[in-house]
């Protein structure tokens, strides 16, 4: 039986013990390929890092069995769960040698005015009025937490890290986040800077 | 960090420029875009038109390098098994 062919929930949560366990045997290998295959350029990623992203994945993944709805195959949706395991873990890794102490310090330079270099400003007239705008909204329309959660992302730290750093949950970040773009864009649109503008000055 | 180092670039400028003009009142957000995202991958690989549920999928896309990064892996798996 091929991969495409397994009923993969009936089969994962099949009473008989014995098809079950070979159930997650194989679901078990096909995440550990699939990982694999993703992660092979990587210098950062070894066997033993393969093995434990595909147990931890499928310890994920039969948890989540219920919220599998069939809009897609069961092993893609599955995947994607497992990359999610592995990326987190990875990115947590690159930044675990940084102090949390280090973070806050950080956090608290992010939530300084934020600086813009005059550079950015150009000869263009409606690019300075465009940066303008969005320097004084920066400063003064986002809360220090709004601020350094969108400085922090700019700067390429991870989410979890940055949720970490301001004590919030990664629902509440995203949303911190969503809210702050929200807040900026309408203070741009407040300005008379439509979305055309913005294309126009940053070639978008 | 010196203070001159923590001035916004032209490219980071860009990318907050870039972030508002994608931004919109109902968006995705991670947990979202990982439960639709395999539909979407799926999707795209067979170069199928998505629906309206899946187009938030690309947005979030759009706004997320985490999300994103974790799509482009996937779609790397997929295009293996094609």
């Amino acid at each position: 039986m091929t991969q495409n062919e397994i009923n993969w929930p009936a089969a994962l949560r099949a009473t008989d013990s014995g098809e079950q366990a070979a159930a997650v045997r194989a679901l078990r290998d096909v995440l550990h390929n699939g990982l694999r295959i993703a992660l092979n350029s990587r210098s950062d990623v070894s066997e033993a890092h393969l093995e434990d992203f595909a147990q931890e994945s499928l310890l994920r993944v039969l948890d989540r069995l219920d919220q599998f709805q069939g809009r897609s195959k069961f092993t893609t949706w599955a995947q994607a769960i497992a990359l999610n395991v592995a990326f987190t873990e990875l990115r947590r890794k690159r930044w675990q040698d940084v102090s949390l102490d280090a973070l806050m310090a950080d956090g608290e330079r992010l939530t300084e005015p934020a600086m813009i270099a005059d550079d950015v400003l150009g000869a263009d007239e409606d690019r300075t009025r465009l940066v303008a705008t969005l320097r004084h909204a920066i400063e003064n329309d986002l809360t220090p937490k709004q601020r350094a959660a969108i400085l922090g992302e700019l700067r390429e730290m991870p989410f979890d890290q940055i949720v970490e750093m301001l004590g919030t949950s990664r629902s509440a970040g995203y949303k911190m986040l969503h809210d702050a773009r929200r807040a900026l864009k309408q203070r741009l649109h407040e300005a008379g800077i439509t979305g055309a503008d913005i294309q126009n000055a940053f070639n978008l | 960090m010196k203070p001159e180092d923590q001035r916004l670039t032209s490219e980071q400028v860009g990318s907050i420029v870039k972030m508002l003009s994608l931004t919109t009142d109902r968006e995705f957000n991670c947990a979202e875009c990982l439960q639709h995202v395999s539909e979407f991958a799926e999707c795209q690989l067979a170069k199928k038109p998505v629906g309206e549920v899946i187009a938030s999928v690309e947005q979030h896309l759009a706004l997320c390098p985490e999300c994103r990064e974790e799509y482009e892996a996937l779609m790397k798996i997929l295009k293996a098994g094609k």
